[in-house]
């Protein structure tokens, strides 16, 4: 099984080039055989992930993972223990970052002084011209006068992605972009995220939830436990999942060990339950009445094509959360 | 350099600051805090000493009284304050209970025959007791009461040879011979009784007052605490709101963010420094203002402290493990390197640290240039080793702030 699935990923890193020659694009950031520690815990497992030039490109995978790691040393400064990193064409660098711009999980705003005022420090930090200012205030709607401690979460990842486009960097980073928003905070996110990339820019952003890496990566890398384990466009891993199918199941339900030890490939969260099966209409009456016999109450149950997270279950054997 | 980051972060943390109360209270109401308790314990001009002095004496009706002594010693008085508040005891043995528990400082009994001797002009003599447990007071009140003695003394062997001399001109004759005469031998007695003559003339010295010397005892903890503290736990700060991990990650460098930080904070000392001048001004009526090479050795100083802040904020990353370890170097200073205490009373062991501790160092220039109005010259050396030393530890600041920002979890 595992050389069966190593070679579908090396597939999917052959099918994930499409330009050979020239007028092949630039790579954004090429990153070569990283490794970080933690004393004794290895973070990082030798990463290798190139990102071309106008793609929106995802981390996937669960906490733990490796992303924002990655996400820290592309953009923090993190240090690392080997490894390489360029990022259009020039290794990592002081000199690189004006070129990325980073939104990370918490904000960045100083809690004392005014939208107006951090966004003063962070032009001056990188020698942005301050005529972005007033633009990027009206752009995100953004209350100037008020101080950071007063503003909503929702706002204040708009302060992080005003302070991030200060400088028009070629590359936008976001880490974790959608935790603790609302719906409508979230979708307008989104929106933007596609703007940057309309744009013609390059986005590459780290996150646990599959269904933003779906709606807006060109490619998605799974990570898990410090390595990539599989890279390619959301329908190419999607195909990883074979013949597959996915039977949902929603309700108050029981027996769902019974269920887990016939048909290995569980995902359950909350009152749902996803069964990931081949020949999903031939089982699902057996699944059905395992849970049934343990007195459960289903509510709905449908046959779905399987989620990039019934991918990594496939891979990895556990769910995303 | 870059020296629009520089402004931009010196901008930032002056509006923090200005916004944070308890930065606020900490920069500027402790401070002045320190110089109305210390102006007020210490900056007046201290009245004389009253001593608690027992006395033990014998009943008597002799032309001349122990009563006579006490009197006298009652009366005394040094700018208008009485010297000696007087106890009598009925025995010698109570008088020692009385000086054993404290009640007096000190214990005259004079014995039996006193008054008679006195007065036939025989020698006479007292038992004095001091309570010896407190060195310092016991070189008051011993000095005091064998002062008044001797004073005493002076005076009854003046009016004895007063006595002698008017027989002498009354019974004998006018010239010894060899030209020695009557009065070449009462001159030659009144050497005897009074050998020296101290004849007591008042000055006033150029010695800084005490509130000038607490000026300055309050810039120092300006040095110690308000510079260590800000900007060990402002970089702190800034690690634990994640801001610096972005600052780090931006195009501005370790000296850029420094600089700016050290600005920042001497800036704020420095408005710290100038409300506790004038607050001394407005309060106590007298202040100091440093000279141009006072407010270099200031910033020097700030420059040390600052970097040692750094340093530690640095090596610990906590600001709980900071400000402990702050307060560990700065307590103990404040008394040992002459910040609160004139170095004179300080013990000898103590002196290297006042000397060689560029804080204290540091002051010690200070105090030499403002209060003594010392010359240059004689705190260059001073002013020299503290530049080594404050660019040496703000050297390891930087190296140990690359070392922390590689390891920003």
């Amino acid at each position: 099984m595992q050389s069966v699935l190593n070679f579908r990923v090396s597939t999917l890193f052959i099918s994930s080039t499409p330009f050979l020659g020239l007028g092949l694009p630039m790579k954004a950031i090429k990153i070569n055989g990283l490794k970080k520690s933690y004393g004794e815990f290895f973070a990082l497992k030798g990463v290798s992930i190139e990102v071309e030039e106008g793609e929106v490109f995802a981390l996937l995978g669960p906490n733990g993972a490796g992303k924002t790691t990655l996400i820290r040393i592309l953009t923090e400064g993190l240090g690392y223990d080997s490894g390489e990193i360029k990022v259009f064409g020039k290794h990592l660098s002081k000199e690189t970052a004006r070129l990325i711009g980073y939104v990370p999980q918490e904000s960045v705003a100083y809690d004392l002084l005014t939208v107006r005022e951090n966004l003063d420090f962070y032009a001056d930090i990188y020698n942005a011209p301050p005529s972005r200012i007033p633009k990027l205030i009206e752009e995100f709607s953004l209350p100037p006068e008020k101080k950071a401690k007063e503003l909503s979460g929702g706002m204040k990842r708009k302060l992080s992605l005003a302070v991030a486009l200060l400088y028009e960097p070629r590359i936008l980073i976001l880490d974790e972009p959608s935790t603790g928003l609302d719906v409508p905070s979230r979708r307008e996110l989104w929106g933007r995220i596609k703007r940057f990339q309309y744009e013609g820019r390059t986005v590459l952003l780290a996150t646990h939830y599959m269904e933003e890496a779906d709606a807006l990566a060109s490619r998605v890398a799974i990570m898990n436990e410090g390595k990539v384990i599989a890279v390619g466009t959301p329908d190419e891993l999607k195909s990883l999942a074979g013949r597959e199918s996915v039977l949902h199941i929603e309700g108050s339900l029981r027996g769902v060990e019974l269920v887990r030890r016939e048909f290995p490939r569980v995902i359950e969260r909350g009152n749902i339950l996803r069964v990931s099966v081949e020949n999903a209409r031939t089982l699902l009456p057996r699944v059905v009445e395992t849970l049934i016999s343990e007195e459960s109450e289903i509510r709905t149950i449908r046959v779905e094509e399987p989620t990039l997270e019934d991918v990594f279950l496939k891979l990895t054997g556990r769910g995303l959360e | 350099m870059n020296r629009r980051v520089v402004k931009g972060i010196i901008l930032k943390d002056l509006k923090e600051v200005k916004r944070e109360r308890m930065t606020m209270f900490w920069v500027f109401a402790f401070p002045l805090m320190w110089i109305t308790l210390l102006g007020g314990i210490w900056g007046g001009h201290s009245p004389p000493v009253t001593i608690q002095l027992g006395v033990v004496c014998p009943n008597g009706s002799a032309i001349f009284t122990t009563g006579n002594v006490v009197a006298a010693m009652e009366n005394f008085t040094i700018d208008g304050v009485h010297v000696f508040k007087i106890r009598e005891y009925g025995s010698e043995k109570i008088g020692m209970e009385a000086i054993n528990q404290g009640r007096i400082d000190a214990l005259l009994v004079f014995p039996r025959g006193f008054e008679k001797n006195v007065s036939e002009g025989l020698p006479i003599r007292i038992y004095a007791y001091f309570d010896r447990s407190d060195p310092q007071k016991y070189q008051v009140v011993s000095g005091t009461v064998k002062g008044f003695l001797s004073e005493f003394r002076h005076e009854m062997a003046v009016r004895r040879l007063n006595i002698t001399l008017s027989y002498m001109g009354k019974y004998m004759s006018s010239n010894f011979g060899d030209n020695f005469t009557v009065e070449d031998g009462k001159a030659y007695l009144l050497g005897l009784v009074n050998p020296i003559e101290v004849e007591e003339k008042n000055v006033t010295g150029n010695a800084p007052s005490p509130i000038q010397f607490y000026v300055t005892s309050f810039i120092g903890i300006q040095f110690l605490f308000a510079t260590m503290l800000l900007i060990g736990s402002g970089t702190l700060e800034e690690i634990e709101h994640g801001t610096l991990r972005r600052i780090a990650a931006s195009p501005a460098t370790a000296w850029d963010f420094l600089a700016g930080k050290v600005l920042s904070t001497f800036t704020i000392v420095t408005i710290s420094i100038l409300a506790g001048i004038a607050y001394a001004k407005l309060v106590f009526g007298e202040t100091i203002f440093p000279s141009p090479l006072g407010w270099v050795l200031i910033f020097l100083a700030a420059v040390f402290s600052m970097s040692l802040g750094l340093a530690i904020a640095m090596a610990t990353r906590s600001i709980k493990a900071t400000n402990t370890i702050v307060n560990l170097i700065s307590m103990p200073l404040l008394f040992l390197a002459g910040i609160v205490i004139p170095e004179a009373t300080l013990p000898d062991w103590a002196r290297p640290i006042v000397n060689y501790f560029p804080l204290g160092s540091a002051l010690k220039g200070l105090r030499l240039l403002e209060l003594y109005h010392r010359p240059a010259s004689e705190v260059l050396p001073g002013i020299l080793w503290l530049s080594v030393s404050a660019f040496g530890i703000l050297l390891i600041a930087v190296l140990l702030y690359n070392w922390a920002v590689k390891r920003l979890g």
